[in-house]
């Protein structure tokens, strides 16, 4: 599913973002990027995405080499692709149900299908009650809870989540978490950047650790450390 | 479907950010109501002044030696001329009976002159008022012509007259453009600012839109919405103000004055046509400035 490829990426002449990083991600696994600030996890999650292209290697998302991809189709390799973010990023003046139908309309959708599936996804998440609300109205794990909906309402093959428990207290991570891992369940790849060691070790998955750009570790059913 | 989506998203957007739209919309128009009514006064001055215009002659006068043969070839010779309407001949007679029309009352100061002294004459009406000097110039030199020697005081044009109707009009030609210009210019980066600052408050939306899988245009087409609506009102607001004006100041003032201005002669919905169309264009082009400049995506 990912294939990282000798990927380098320099920031500055002096700021490594990542060094020579061999990461292969097989469909359906649920891995975790670890490793402290600074370690190169969001600089891993950003390459994915395609915010900004590796100063070396090769990058392969889907069977798709990332660098060979056009700039006008990167949208809709970004469609394939479910995001989490540490600060959720709602759109604040929309209500739950727009922010989610948000995904759906810019793929396309018709109106039909998106006051179908968004209530059917907000359930799921269990957010039926809270569909028009806006984002400011609702807890931060609701607010996660939001935009793990909106991530995952395209049925994406792959999700990635950038600390998505990094601004949730414990028990509400927790709810976070169950979530993503029926998301994974769903044959979804979902790979998640965190430092929350408890929940690494609870889940005991797949552990990809960075430090200073490099991959120091990469186990499977691995623990926090 | 989409294009919905996209309208009511721009409508957002102006209802949010009010004051800077209601200040663009304003905007366009005071600028096209400018233009329009521009555009309104232009047609009727230039009416009124290219009757003024046309209203210019070429006189030539003949020598009274001058055999009728010779005026009669001269005639033709300027009936051949391609900026000539129209020649008429002033015969002797006819200018004698003339001169004494406009003397009537006083037809005694004529048994003061004996005979007929009045020389024939060519009265030459023009296509183009601009070809008068060509025109006149060209019996300067004619024998059959009244010149006294070294002047050509034996044709008679109004030079300063047609020279001064002509730099009027193009003075207000050009002084009105360059006032339309500079204020359009005006509305064009006023609809861009108020199009940036919509984009600025919502550079995290669209963050979120590209990460989401948008595409460039699906993340563009609110915003030039949001101009063209800008425009719209604007240009719709104009025509309303320009039309109310036409009728209570401008045909009030024109049917007053038969005598310099005609009614009816200008192209109403074709100005109306005009500033709707100039108003969109203005938006959407203002738009376009700030998605350019300030939605590098």
């Amino acid at each position: 599913m990912i294939i990282f490829d000798h990927v380098s990426k320099m920031y500055d002449p002096n700021i490594m973002g990542l060094e020579d990083v061999n990461v292969h991600i097989e469909r359906g696994e649920f891995a975790f990027l670890v490793g402290h600030s600074g370690s190169g996890k969001s600089t891993f999650i950003r390459l994915l995405l395609k915010e900004f292209e590796p100063t070396e290697g090769t990058i392969t998302v889907a069977g798709r080499n990332l660098q060979r991809m056009r700039r006008g189709t990167v949208p809709y390799h970004r469609r394939n692709i479910g995001c989490v973010f540490q600060d959720f990023k709602l759109l604040p003046n929309k209500t739950v149900a727009d922010n989610v139908a948000y995904a759906l309309r810019v793929t396309g959708q018709p109106e039909r299908a998106i006051r179908r599936k968004v209530p059917e996804i907000l359930q799921l998440v269990g957010l039926g009650e809270k569909m028009y609300n806006i984002p400011d109205e609702l807890s931060a794990g609701e607010q996660q809870r939001v935009s793990v909906a909106r991530a995952f309402v395209n049925h994406p093959s792959l999700l990635v989540a950038d600390e998505p428990t990094g601004n949730l207290d414990p028990d509400t991570s927790v709810g976070i978490m169950q979530l993503l891992y029926r998301i994974n369940r769903t044959g979804t790849t979902v790979v998640m950047a965190t430092h929350d060691r408890e929940m690494v070790d609870k889940m005991r998955k797949r552990v990809i650790a960075l430090e200073n750009g490099k991959v120091i570790r990469d186990e499977d059913k691995g623990l926090y450390r | 479907m989409q294009a919905r989506f996209f309208f009511s998203e721009a409508l957002n957007s102006l209802v949010k950010n009010w004051v800077m739209s209601v200040a663009a919309i304003v905007t366009v128009l005071v600028s096209m109501f400018i233009l329009g009514l521009g555009t309104i006064l232009f047609f009727n001055f230039q009416n009124a002044f290219s009757d003024l215009r046309n209203s210019l002659r070429v006189e030539v006068f003949m020598k009274n030696t001058a055999s009728p043969e010779k005026i009669q070839e001269l005639g033709q010779e300027i009936e051949a001329m391609p900026e000539v309407r129209d020649v008429e001949f002033v015969s002797k007679e006819d200018a004698l009976s003339k001169l004494r029309e406009s003397l009537e009352g006083h037809e005694d100061l004529l048994e003061a002159i004996s005979g007929n002294p009045l020389p024939p004459s060519y009265v030459i009406t023009l296509r183009d008022p601009d070809s008068i000097d060509v025109v006149a110039s060209r019996f300067f030199d004619n024998p059959l012509v009244d010149n006294t020697p070294g002047t050509h005081d034996g044709v008679k044009y109004a030079k300063e007259t047609s020279e001064k109707v002509l730099s009027v009009t193009t003075y207000f030609f050009i002084g009105g453009t360059g006032f339309v210009v500079l204020l359009i210019l005006a509305s064009i980066l006023l609809i861009s600012n108020t199009i940036r600052l919509s984009i600025f408050a919502r550079r995290r939306e669209v963050e979120i839109m590209r990460l989401v899988g948008a595409t460039n245009w699906f993340i563009r087409w609110p915003f030039i919405m949001e101009g063209v609506m800008t425009g719209m009102a604007g240009a719709a607001a104009a025509v309303a103000l320009i039309l109310l004006a036409n009728n209570f100041l401008i045909e009030s003032v024109v049917s007053k004055m038969p005598f310099f201005f005609k009614t009816g002669t200008v192209p109403l919905f074709w100005i109306v046509l005009i500033v709707i169309m100039g108003g969109t264009l203005l938006g959407s082009g203002g738009s376009g400035l700030a998605l350019r400049r300030f939605l590098k995506i």
